[in-house]
C-alpha cells in the first residue's frame, strides 16, 4: 500500500498522541493510581503503535509496542508507577519524537533502534528477575547496532528506489541457484519493475510480467517473495532475478514494458557475487528483521550504481523535508470563507451588470451602484475577519510542552516546583505562535533556575517548599498578554546595580538616580548575566536580550515586575495579528502617519500653556497622570513650523503602565490598514514599524509606539 | 551561416544606459525589473540621506535610493525626464534607483569594456566596475552591489 499520502496526517496525529501521552504521564506521576489516566495513556500508546505499523515504521512500532506493554502491565496492577519509570517513559517519548522529526524531514523513520530504551522497558516488564532477559536482549540487539552506520549511508533501502534489484537480499538457496545458472552459461538479469501509481490490480500486473519473463528464461528469485507478490504485499515496485540464454536485454525490457500499467523497468546483468558477500556478513541477523540486511548489502552496490551515474531517485528525494507547514482549520471556518467568497462573486456580478447597463445607455443608477459598493465593503471586511480566524491558532500547541520541561528542570535542579498554566486556549496568529515558544521557554527556565530558591531557603522564608511558576495568557484589546512568573526570590536590584557598575555600564553617581525599572532593564542588555555560575540551563548571558529582541521582532514587547523576596513577573505583550490592524491616521505637516489604535488611550486638545516642565522635559498633567510629551515633528525631522499654534492635538498612547503624549498636527480618522515591510534595505528603522498603502495609492508610515515610550 | 556568425561573436551583455548628472551609467539589464516614472516618494525619517524614501509600486512598498547622493554627487534634481529604475536583487529584494534620464539599451561585449580603470581603486569606494565604450560615448558600468550594499541602520 502506498502510504505517502497519509504522511501529513500521520505526522499531525502522532504529535497529538505524543502530547497526550506526555500530559497524561505528568498526571500519572502525581496520581499513580488514576485508572482513567492509565487507560488514556494506554489508548494513546496503542494508537501510536498502530499508526507507526500502518506506515511501515518498524522501529517506531517496536518501541511503542514495548511502551504499550508496560502500560498494559500498569493497568493490570502488575507494576507500580515510580519516578524512574516516569523518567524512562519520557525518554521513550523523546525517542518517538526523534523518529517523528526524522520522518518529517526524510519521510523515513531513520535507523536509530533505541535498544537501550527497549531493554529498559522490558526490564520493567520482567519485574524482579530482569537480569537474564536483559542480557539476552543485549545479545540480540548487538548486531543491528554495528550495522547502523552502514545503514545510515544508504539511501536506497526503499524498495521503490531505482535499481533496487542490485541491493536485494537473497538467501543462500537462491544464490546457489543463481550461481548454478551462471556456471551453466546462462546470463543472469536483475530487474526492478515499477508499476504505475494508479494501478489497481498490482498482483495481476506482476503475474503478467512474470509470464512475459518466462518466455525468456527462468526466474530464480523474487523480491518480495512470490507469495507476497501474489497477495499484493508490495508497494509500487518489485524485483526479481532471472536466468536466460538470450543476450537481448532490450527484448526482455520491451516484453516487460509491454505489460500495461508498468511504468518503468530497471534491467541489468548481475552476478551471484553481487549478492553473496553481504549476505555472509549478516547471517547472525534474524531473518524477521527484514529491512536491515538489504541496507547492509546496499553499501557497496549503491556506490557502484552511483558511479554509473544512475542516482537513485529515492536518495535524492530523501534530503528535502517532505511536509509543509500547515494549519488545521475547523471546517466551519472554511465554510464561512466559502460563503463569503460566493457573496463576493455575486457582488462582483452585480457591479458588472450595472456597468454593462451603463454602457448600453440605460439609465445610470448611481444609488444601486452605491449599494453594491457598500455590500462589497461588508463582504471584504467579513472575508478579512474569516481569513484572520483561519490563521489564528490556540497557543496551546506551543505551551503544552512546558509542564514537562519544568518537571525535568525540577528534577535536575533538585528544586520542587510546579507550573500552573491558564489561558492555553487564547488564540494568536500562527506565525506568532510558532515563534513565541523560544522566548517563553527562556523565561520559564529563568524562573526555574534563578527565580525559585532552594527548598531550604524557601522554608526559611516561610514559603511552601514547592516553588510555583505560572504562565497566564489572555487577550486584552488588540493584544494578547502572556505573563510568566514565579513566587521565588525576585530580582535583587542591588546586585544588578552592583554588576552594572562593575561592568562600567553606569557610574556610581548615575546609579543613585536610577529607578527600579531602569535597573531591571539592565537585565535586557546583551551579555548581561546575573548567574553566579554558568549552568547548562541558563547564565551564559545570551538570554533576556534575545528574548526581548525576538518578541520585538513579532511586534510585541516585554516588561518585568519584581518584588524582592516575592518573585517576579515577565509580561509579554503580543499583537493579535501581524498583517492588518486598525489605526488612527494622523498628519504631521504634509506627511501622513498611522498609529495603531490598540495602543491609543485617548486624544486630547491641549493649550500650550498647560505644558509643564519636569527635568527640562515637556509633560502634561492629565487627570492625575503626568504624561511626557513627544513632539513627533521634531522626532521625525519634519520641517519646523513657522509659528507655534495655540493648541496642540495630543494622542495619548500607552504601553503597559507608561504613557506618552504624541503631538500631531491633524487627525484624519480611523482606518483599517495592511502592514507592509519597508523593504530590506531600510527595515531596521526603529521609529517606523512598517508602511501601508492608503486608498489613493499614497504611502503612509506606521509609527512604532513601543519604541517611543 | 547565421549560426556560425553568432558562435564566433563574443557573448554580449545588455545594459540600460541612464544619465545621472552629466555622466552616463550602464545597469545590467538582467537586474532590472521595471522602469517607472517619477512618483511621490514618501520620506522615511532617520533613513540615510541616500534613501529619500519609499514608493508604492502596484501595492508593494519599494525603497528608493539616490545613486547620485550615494556617490557624493549632490542632491537629485527631479525633472520630467526623471525615472526610477526598479532593480530586483537577490539579497535586498526590490530596490528603486533614481536617475535623471533613461537613454537607451546597448549591448556590450567584454572587449568593449575597459576594466583597467578600476583596478587602481585609489580613492576609497568605487561604484563602477568598468567603462564601456559605445561609439564615442563612455558608459560607466555600475557595480550594483556596492551601490546597494549595506543594510542601512538609523
Amino acid at each position: 500500500m502506498d502510504v505517502s499520502q497519509y504522511l501529513d496526517i500521520f505526522i499531525d496525529e502522532t504529535s497529538e498522541h505524543i502530547q497526550a501521552l506526555s500530559d497524561n504521564i505528568m498526571v500519572l506521576e502525581n496520581e499513580p493510581e488514576n485508572k482513567d489516566t492509565i487507560n488514556e495513556i494506554f489508548r494513546a500508546a496503542h494508537s501510536l503503535k498502530g499508526m507507526a505499523g500502518t506506515m511501515g515504521f518498524k522501529r517506531m512500532q517496536h518501541l511503542t509496542h514495548d511502551m504499550e506493554n508496560v502500560f498494559s502491565e500498569v493497568r493490570n496492577d502488575n507494576i507500580k508507577v515510580n519516578s524512574e519509570m516516569i523518567d524512562l517513559l519520557f525518554n521513550c517519548l523523546d525517542a518517538i519524537e526523534a523518529y517523528l522529526e526524522t520522518v518529517k524531514s526524510t519521510s523515513d523513520e531513520g535507523t536509530e533502534d533505541n535498544e537501550v530504551l527497549i531493554k529498559k522497558l522490558n526490564a520493567y516488564l520482567d519485574g524482579g528477575n530482569d537480569e537474564a532477559p536483559a542480557q539476552a536482549e543485549e545479545a540480540k540487539e548487538e548486531a543491528p547496532k554495528e550495522e547502523a552506520p552502514a545503514e545510515a549511508s544508504s539511501g536506497s533501502e526503499d524498495p521503490n528506489g531505482k535499481d533496487h534489484f542490485k541491493v536485494l537480499k537473497i538467501d543462500e538457496n537462491d544464490i546457489s541457484k543463481i550461481r548454478e545458472a551462471q556456471e551453466s552459461g546462462l546470463i543472469i538479469y536483475g530487474m526492478t519493475v515499477h508499476i504505475q501509481k494508479e494501478c489497481l490490480l498490482k498482483a495481476a500486473r506482476a503475474f503478467l510480467v512474470f509470464k512475459a519473463l518466462e518466455d525468456f528464461g527462468e526466474i530464480l528469485h523474487y523480491d518480495p517473495a512470490s507469495q507476497d507478490i501474489e497477495d499484493e504485499k508490495f508497494d509500487l515496485a518489485f524485483s526479481c532475478i532471472m536466468s536466460s540464454n538470450s543476450s537481448d536485454v532490450e527484448a526482455i525490457k520491451a516484453a516487460v514494458s509491454a505489460v500495461s500499467e508498468v511504468e518503468a523497468v530497471d534491467l541489468d546483468k548481475v552476478t551471484a557475487e553481487m549478492y553473496e558477500k553481504p549476505v555472509e556478513e549478516a547471517p547472525k541477523e534474524e531473518p524477521k528483521v527484514e529491512e536491515k540486511a538489504p541496507a547492509v548489502a546496499s553499501a557497496k552496490p549503491t556506490a557502484k550504481a552511483d558511479a554509473k551515474a544512475t542516482t537513485p531517485a529515492a536518495k535524492k528525494a530523501a534530503n528535502k523535508p517532505v511536509t509543509a507547514r500547515t494549519v488545521r482549520v475547523d471546517i466551519e471556518k472554511l465554510d464561512a470563507l466559502m460563503n463569503q467568497v460566493s457573496e463576493l462573486i455575486i457582488a462582483k456580478n452585480s457591479i458588472v451588470s450595472i456597468s454593462a447597463s451603463e454602457a448600453s445607455g440605460a439609465d445610470y443608477d448611481s444609488q444601486s451602484l452605491q449599494e453594491q459598493i457598500e455590500y462589497l465593503e461588508r463582504i471584504t471586511t467579513n472575508l478579512h475577519e474569516s481569513v484572520m480566524k483561519v490563521r489564528m491558532v490556540p497557543i496551546e500547541s506551543t505551551v503544552n510542552k512546558f509542564p514537562r520541561m519544568i518537571r525535568d528542570l525540577s528534577r535536575k535542579l533538585n528544586k520542587p516546583m510546579e507550573l500552573v498554566m491558564t489561558g492555553e486556549e487564547t488564540e494568536l496568529d500562527r506565525t506568532v505562535v510558532d515563534q513565541i515558544g523560544d522566548p517563553l521557554q527562556h523565561l520559564l527556565r529563568n524562573s526555574a533556575d534563578h527565580g525559585i530558591e532552594s527548598p531550604e531557603v524557601r522554608k526559611a522564608a516561610g514559603k511552601p517548599e514547592e516553588g510555583s511558576i505560572f504562565l497566564n495568557a489572555f487577550q486584552e484589546g488588540n493584544n494578547v498578554i502572556i505573563q510568566v512568573g514565579d513566587d521565588g526570590g525576585g530580582i535583587d536590584t542591588e546586585r544588578v546595580l552592583q554588576k552594572a557598575i562593575e561592568r562600567g555600564i553606569v557610574s556610581e553617581e548615575e546609579a543613585e538616580t536610577l529607578s527600579q525599572k531602569e535597573i531591571i532593564d539592565f537585565l535586557f542588555m546583551p551579555s548581561f548575566s546575573m548567574a553566579k555560575q554558568i549552568t547548562d540551563i541558563s547564565g551564559r548571558g545570551v538570554g533576556l536580550d534575545v528574548v526581548k529582541s525576538n518578541i520585538e521582532a513579532l511586534g510585541g514587547d516585554v516588561e518585568v515586575k519584581s518584588t524582592l523576596g516575592q518573585g517576579s513577573t515577565f509580561t509579554v505583550r503580543l499583537p493579535l495579528t501581524l498583517a492588518i490592524i486598525q489605526a488612527l491616521m494622523v498628519e504631521i505637516r504634509d506627511e501622513k502617519y498611522a498609529i495603531a489604535l490598540g495602543s491609543i488611550m485617548n486624544i486630547e486638545d491641549i493649550s500650550i500653556n498647560d505644558i509643564k516642565y519636569v527635568e527640562a522635559k515637556e509633560v502634561i498633567h492629565l487627570r492625575g497622570l503626568v504624561i511626557p510629551i513627544i513632539r513627533l515633528d521634531q522626532l521625525l525631522d519634519c520641517e519646523p513650523r513657522e509659528e507655534e499654534p495655540e493648541n496642540l492635538t495630543v494622542v495619548v498612547v500607552k504601553k503597559g503602565d507608561s504613557y506618552a503624549g504624541l503631538v500631531v498636527d491633524n487627525l484624519m480618522g480611523q482606518q483599517e490598514i495592511v502592514i507592509k515591510s519597508l523593504g530590506k534595505v531600510i527595515e531596521n528603522n526603529k521609529l517606523i514599524s512598517g508602511a501601508t498603502i492608503l486608498g489613493d495609492g499614497e504611502v503612509a508610515l506606521i509609527i512604532d509606539v513601543n519604541t517611543l515610550i | 551561416m547565421a549560426n556560425e556568425l553568432d558562435m564566433t561573436e563574443e557573448e554580449k551583455i545588455q545594459y540600460i544606459v541612464v544619465k545621472i548628472g552629466s555622466e552616463q551609467y550602464g545597469i545590467n539589464i538582467s537586474l532590472v525589473d521595471n522602469i517607472v516614472r517619477m512618483q511621490k516618494i514618501t520620506r522615511v525619517p532617520k533613513a540615510p540621506s541616500y534613501y529619500p524614501g519609499i514608493i508604492n509600486l502596484r501595492g508593494e512598498i519599494v525603497p528608493v535610493m539616490s545613486a547620485r547622493n550615494k556617490m557624493g554627487l549632490g542632491e537629485d534634481v527631479i525633472t520630467n525626464q526623471s525615472r526610477i529604475i526598479i532593480l530586483k536583487l537577490e539579497l535586498q529584494g526590490l530596490v528603486g534607483i533614481l536617475v535623471d534620464e533613461v537613454k537607451e539599451v546597448i549591448s556590450l561585449g567584454e572587449s568593449e569594456i575597459d576594466r583597467s580603470a578600476q583596478n587602481s581603486k585609489k580613492q576609497g569606494n568605487t561604484y563602477i566596475n568598468g567603462i564601456g565604450k559605445s561609439g564615442d560615448e563612455l558608459i560607466s558600468i555600475f557595480e550594483i552591489n556596492s551601490i546597494v550594499d549595506e543594510v542601512a541602520v538609523s
